[in-house]
């Protein structure tokens, strides 16, 4: 099948280095600490944070460093077909699993001792770079519940189809059977948090590969980053600052 | 700008599905005219002085490809709307517009409508898809219009009324195909038009005149629902058409439902459907179930019959003979019957170009008007075509490629449409051309892009080369080469050395194709989609280049030249102690005949090391042949002929059986050997992506034939393995001196061939080679003309870890894809062969009738069909003449397999021998033949 | 201003200055392996000049502005807290604005007999100074234990602020011992502060 057609467009018209349009939105679950919206393109995913809390598993607590939970979901409705089980299945524990060790590696738990941060992130709509949505969803909500990070986390995919590289993929693309690589970075500090990769590629390729994904990544950030400015600047306003 | 696309779609399983999809639309999109001052015209492809632009809408490409491709029609804008529409239709006339618009010489420019942000359409509510992308059509020709302004008319040029009408009411100018055409001032691209099927019905049958004859001759074609819901409740029956070559009038439609194959008989039951068609059959009843005709040669109302042809090599060759199965105790019939049917709809058509004449006919009365012919193709699974043409006179002597458009019900023929002369009949390049355009052979010169991958000329092993540490410097072996007599593209050679230790170390250089060859190159592509050197009579069509294949990997005598290397240790008992594998240097010594190396083999007063060699090698060859028959390697006959060539005319002088020496044998041998070793390592280091070679073992049913025409002369044939069938083979010898031949060649026929295939793919049991006795083989010793081993040395160098594997061996479906391709380029080359040597063979007894021996192969109702040894031809003898139905004064006798005179004077068995006289003849004008005919 | 906004405008990873010059406040961490200040917040930077006469003349900086959270009692703070129960020897309340602000989610304090009031600690009866639903002002001793902070009403301005009478009105306090109902005139015992009169 045609991904990249010689005129250099994809299925959606975008061309191979292009991102999918996004969209993101603050402060839309009051009762949480910090909560947000995150859109590329057709997939939609919500993110909540809670914390710091007191523990609620004594077991668990640590007297040096904060609990970091995380949990990912995909609603029933987020797929064309209905799904039986969204929580508990192996995927969505190993997604929560990788979001977790992302958001860990970022956030200053030691700053907050014998307490517990809670991420929740649930998948609405779901066409292709899920994982990718939930971190940067994830990045926003702890950032609107002023939880203290060492820098944010943002993350994007790329994938190697009809031998060109093509950036941010989507279900289609996806499901096309070629590698697909996921970046999470620390843009600011530039260092890698998360990186993942699904089939095989050559190892000049998987480089060529990863680097756009890593663009990708930082122009996230700089949206991510207008995104917060503009949240805090009503923020400001709203409290007659 | 982003949009959603959102429709409804239907899946196979017949679920519903809705999908969603994003659309982007751009501002980055630009309009291909060169002369444009808006848009950035790096990627213009228009001419700079066009005066009209068309655009072309999707029936016209679908219908009209042909005039498309013709010179005459340029500066065209393909928009994306109708790329799609026409890659959703028809995949073919899809690729074929694809190879226009990327043509460099061709004015012809994709514009992607759909994503600029200017033309991009919405569907309305209630609109249809069809009027929705018309309505993008007429969209971007307005668009044009705007933008180019008045630097160029634009013109819509489309067939649809409707379409036509509301572009001029939308002020844009739109034309008809044929009134464009008209315009181009070309009366001969007025033929390359192709007619709407409405029109069929009026066209008058060649033949017949009378209008009241005009009959509804075919079934209609049920829907597709009805056939769907036919095949869900097992009424209807899909599978793919294959007309028998030898009786076009009989076809067989395999058939997973039934498990057996269903034929069809006759062309009413055929229902308009080609050879390759996917059709939907419905049995007859059963009393309708025909019984096994074939016994007869096919001689039915239109005179199609059997053909003097080579004899076959295999079972894909060979005629389909519907063996009478066991016949069952209460089985009131004689003969057994086989499920009959009749094809009510066709899911796939096969339509392709087909070389052939025009049948003849006498000239129309006035001239330049239309007339209609008849084309006959040479492929005779192919109906007549019907066509028109303004230029009759000019083709019926020439041979020409016309296209299939349309059948109707109503029509006897199907109609096509010219597309173009190939040259005269019966002149020998015009023929041989035509064997090329049938198999799909591409014999053009290479490209100057090709040509410009090619290392600079004169080429020699250079300072790098010898000072590169994977390659071994083996210039001081004795190395040679034995090929057959005028070989220029030598690409194995050997050498054998006699250790200290008293074992031998043996080396087979094959020449090391890949050094010059890589990956992703257009000499790469090229020699991807040859697949493989055809070796016809009078020429070669090489896979590369003649510089890469005489010269530069050619292991010529005396000369250095680069190799990728086998080498073993062996015992001189032929048992392998140890293998390696090493690209190397090597200098050959010298650069032998068959002829030459045998006779200084025999020749006991040569003692010189290089006969030494030669003499060590054979014995280790009859060694290793013996282990191979032992494990029930096959020896089959080939009927295989060769023809001397008169160096001026190009004519045939001379016509024999090819020889086979034991020098022949020893080399094969260790090619063999070579291939076995190399196999093992690759699959050993890329089980799922390793390209093998199979043979599949033969089924009981296909071995039948064979076992009863053994059974007919009285010899069992014990087919349980490949070693009990060889023994069986060995032990049939008889007073003839070609009997055991004989059956040799008819074992042969009941094999399939060879293919490749990617290791992934089947299970390791299936990897066997039933010819070879072998678990495991692939193609490696001759890169210079099959690029199968062009692949096994990539390989097996990723193997070593010389060089990287490139990426499409990642990618197993692509790999699968490549190994079918290979497959396909092989038959064909074959089947071109085949080709060339039977015009050939037409053309040397054309001036020489001749009397020989032949033998009797089969038995038919009205003769039979014999094999003549010399030539290696086979064809049938007719004892009744032509037109007289059943057998006249012969009767057959099924068990015995003989015919005799029904006054029992005569009777002719199997394998009897008998002597003919071969003469061509021209029953038809321009339609030389072969004939046989009994002397008695 | 809005440009000054901007520019300051920090989010987490922003480089906020060198450790040579700067001392991490709140919201701004210290990355030794590049000595430099890194927000670890969203929000605007704000650098407060160091005290005249501390060691360390380095300047704080701080990522103010976004939304806070809630306050939290620190030891020496008076708090607001509302009795949920009184037990023998102490009574635990539920602490609900920490000075001017409210909290945003409830802790747990506790007032043992000893820290009631300055005077004869050990003669306190818990029952004559609180009753369940009564809001007093206290001050956080410390943080306590696992469960609850230790608070404190051992001065005159602390103790029972607002508390109803079993009739169910507003009593009026009388004396640092006393409160009356208006509506039945019955006098209770409390624990009561001495608020100052605007």
């Amino acid at each position: 099948m045609e991904f990249v057609n010689p005129e250099g467009l994809r299925l959606d018209g975008r061309r191979p280095m292009e991102m999918r349009q996004l969209r993101a939105e603050i402060g839309v679950v009051s009762k949480a600490d910090g909560s947000a919206v995150f859109e590329m393109g057709n997939t939609k995913v919500i993110a909540a944070v809670y914390g710091p809390r007191e523990v609620q598993n004594r077991s668990q607590q640590s007297n040096d460093q904060a609990l970091v939970r995380c949990e990912y979901s995909m609603a029933n409705f987020s797929t064309g077909d209905r799904m039986r089980k969204p929580k508990g299945d192996r995927r969505s524990t190993e997604i929560s699993m990788v979001i977790r060790q992302t958001m860990e590696a970022c956030i200053l738990t030691h700053l907050m001792p014998r307490s517990q941060i809670d991420i929740f992130v649930q998948v609405l709509q779901a066409d292709g770079g899920t994982r990718s949505a939930c971190i940067n969803a994830a990045t926003l909500a702890l950032a609107d519940a002023g939880i203290p990070m060492t820098d944010i986390v943002t993350s994007c995919s790329a994938g190697f189809l009809n031998g060109t590289p093509l950036l941010d993929l989507n279900y289609v693309e996806d499901s096309a059977g070629g590698p697909d690589v996921t970046v999470g970075i620390l843009p600011k500090l530039d260092k890698v948090t998360l990186l993942q990769m699904d089939s095989k590629l050559q190892m000049e390729t998987f480089e060529t590969v990863m680097q756009l994904a890593t663009e990708g990544c930082k122009a996230v950030a700089s949206y991510i980053r207008e995104v917060l400015l503009e949240n805090t600047k009503q923020l400001e306003s709203r409290r007659g600052v | 700008m982003l949009q959603s696309k959102s429709f409804v779609k239907k899946t196979k399983q017949g679920k519903v599905l809705k999908v969603v999809r994003e659309h982007y639309l751009r501002d980055d999109i630009y309009c291909g005219a060169p002369f444009c001052k808006v848009c950035d015209v790096a990627a213009a492809r228009l001419d700079s002085n066009a005066s009209t632009i068309i655009i072309v809408d999707t029936n016209v490409v679908l219908h009209q490809i042909d005039l498309l491709e013709n010179p005459a029609v340029d500066n065209v804008v393909v928009l994306s709307i109708v790329l799609e529409e026409v890659k959703n239709k028809n995949l073919a006339v899809y690729n074929r517009l694809r190879a226009l618009c990327s043509n460099t010489l061709r004015r012809f420019f994709v514009f992607s409508n759909e994503y600029h942000k200017d033309t991009y359409v919405k569907i309305e509510p209630g609109e249809s898809p069809n009027d929705r992308n018309d309505r993008a059509i007429r969209v971007a020709t307005q668009w044009y219009q705007h933008h180019i302004g008045a630097a160029a008319r634009v013109l819509l040029v489309t067939n649809d009324r409707d379409n036509k009408r509301k572009a001029i009411e939308g002020g844009i100018p739109a034309e008809t195909v044929e009134s464009y055409a008209k315009s181009l001032g070309q009366p001969a691209l007025l033929d390359l038009i192709v007619q709407a099927p409405a029109e069929d019905v009026t066209m008058e049958d060649a033949e017949d005149l009378r209008p009241s004859k005009r009959k509804t001759i075919y079934a209609e074609h049920k829907p597709m629902s009805e056939i769907t819901s036919g095949m869900h409740r097992g009424i209807y029956h899909q599978g793919k058409l294959r007309v028998n070559r030898y009786n076009p009038f009989e076809a067989y439609v395999g058939s997973e439902s039934i498990g057996d194959e269903i034929i069809i008989y006759g062309r009413t039951n055929m229902n308009r459907a080609f050879d390759g068609d996917i059709v939907a059959v419905e049995l007859l009843p059963q009393d309708c179930w025909k019984e096994e005709k074939s016994l007869a040669i096919a001689n039915d109302e239109d005179d199609e019959d059997d053909d003097v042809h080579l004899a076959p090599s295999s079972a894909d060759d060979a005629p389909r003979v519907s063996h009478p199965s066991q016949i069952s105790i209460g089985n009131k019939s004689d003969m057994p019957t086989r499920p009959s049917g009749r094809v009510i709809g066709i899911i796939k058509r096969n339509w392709h170009t087909y070389c052939g004449s025009l049948e003849p006919m006498p000239m129309p009365a006035g001239d330049g008007g239309i007339a209609h012919a008849l084309f006959v193709s040479k492929d005779r699974r192919v109906p007549k075509i019907r066509i028109q043409t303004r230029q009759l006179g000019n083709l019926l002597d020439k041979r020409i490629i016309v296209a299939v458009d349309s059948w109707d019900r109503l029509s006897r023929y199907p109609s096509g449409h010219y597309v173009r002369t190939i040259g005269e009949i019966g002149d020998r390049d015009t023929e041989s051309e035509v064997v090329l355009i049938e198999n799909d052979i591409d014999a053009r010169p290479f490209s100057s892009q090709v040509l410009a991958c090619l290392p600079p000329l004169p080429w020699s092993v250079s300072a790098e080369d010898i000072a590169n540490p994977i390659r071994q410097d083996l210039r001081h072996i004795r190395v040679f080469s034995v090929d057959p007599p005028g070989c220029r593209d030598i690409d194995d050679a050997l050498h054998c050395t006699f250790l200290p230790s008293g074992h031998f170390e043996v080396g087979v250089h094959i020449a090391d194709v890949t050094n010059f060859l890589h990956s992703g190159t257009p000499l790469d592509d090229e020699a991807s989609q040859r697949g493989t050197s055809v070796y016809l009579v009078e020429r070669r069509i090489d896979m590369l280049p003649k510089p890469l294949t005489e010269d530069i990997c050619s292991l010529r005598a005396d000369v250095e030249r680069l190799t990728f290397s086998v080498i073993w240790e062996m015992t001189p008992e032929a048992e392998i102690i140890s293998t390696r594998y090493t690209k190397a240097i090597v200098k050959s010594c010298a650069a032998l005949s068959y002829v030459e190396a045998q006779a200084r083999m025999d020749d006991s007063r040569m003692a010189d090391p290089l006969t030494t060699d030669l003499r060590n090698l054979n014995k280790l060859a009859k060694i290793m042949r013996q282990k191979r028959i032992e494990r029930g390697a096959l020896t089959l006959a080939s009927a295989e002929v060769k023809f001397q060539i008169d160096t001026e005319t190009h004519d045939p002088l001379d016509i024999g059986m090819y020889q086979i020496r034991e020098a022949n044998q020893m080399i094969e041998e260790f090619m063999l050997a070579a291939n076995i070793s190399v196999a093992k390592k690759i699959l050993e280091h890329f089980p799922p992506t390793s390209l093998l070679r199979r043979h599949p073992t033969p089924t009981n049913d296909m071995l039948e034939p064979l076992i009863q025409t053994a059974a007919s002369v009285g010899l069992s044939l014990d087919v349980t393995s490949s070693k009990a069938l060889a023994d069986s083979l060995d032990r049939a010898v008889g007073d003839d001196p070609f009997f055991n031949k004989l059956i040799r060649i008819l074992a042969t026929r009941c094999m399939s061939q060879a293919v490749y295939f990617c290791s992934g793919d089947l299970s390791p049991p299936e990897f066997y080679h039933y010819g070879l006795a072998a678990p495991v083989y692939t193609h490696f010793t001759s890169p210079i003309r099959r690029y199968a081993d062009v692949i096994v040395h990539r390989l097996l160098a990723a193997s070593l870890g010389i060089c990287r594997l490139p990426d499409i061996f990642q990618d197993r479906p692509r790999l699968t894809g490549i190994a079918d391709n290979l497959n396909y380029r092989h038959r064909n080359a074959q089947m071109a062969s085949r080709g060339s040597v039977e015009l050939h063979t037409l053309i040397y007894f054309r001036k020489r009738p001749t009397y020989t021996e032949a033998r009797i192969l089969k038995i038919r109702a009205n003769g039979f069909i014999v094999f003549v040894p010399k030539y290696g031809i086979e064809g049938p003898v007719y004892l009744t003449s032509r037109g007289q139905k059943g057998g006249g004064e012969w009767i057959i006798d099924e068990q015995q397999q003989k015919i005799k005179k029904t006054n029992g004077e005569v009777s002719y068995g199997v394998l009897q021998p008998v002597r003919i006289h071969m003469e061509v003849v021209e029953s038809q004008p321009n339609r030389p033949k072969l004939e046989l005919t009994l002397v008695c | 201003m809005k440009e000054r906004e901007e520019e300051n405008f920090v989010t987490p990873g922003d480089i906020l200055g060198k450790a040579l010059e700067l001392k991490p406040g709140y919201g701004a961490y210290f990355s030794s392996h590049d000595k430099t200040i890194y927000a670890s917040l969203t929000g605007f930077r704000s650098i407060t000049p160091a005290p005249i006469d501390s060691e360390d003349q380095r300047a704080t900086v701080e990522v103010k502005g976004h939304k806070a959270h809630g306050p939290v009692p620190e030891p020496g703070v008076v708090v607001t807290a509302r009795v949920t129960n009184v037990m023998a020897k102490m009574a635990s309340a539920d602490i609900v604005c920490v000075g001017p602000k409210s909290v945003k989610e409830k802790f747990t304090g506790i007032i043992r007999q000893q820290d009631v009031r300055a005077t004869e600690i050990d003669k306190v009866e818990m029952h004559s100074s609180f009753r369940p639903g009564d809001i007093v002002k206290a001050l956080v001793l410390s943080l306590g234990d696992a469960r609850a902070y230790y608070l404190s009403t051992a001065k005159n301005e602390l103790g029972v602020v607002s508390a109803k009478s079993a009739a169910g009105a507003t009593m009026v306090p009388l004396s640092w011992t006393e409160m009356q109902c208006p509506l039945t005139g019955q006098t209770e015992q409390r624990k009561v502060a001495k608020i100052d009169a605007v």
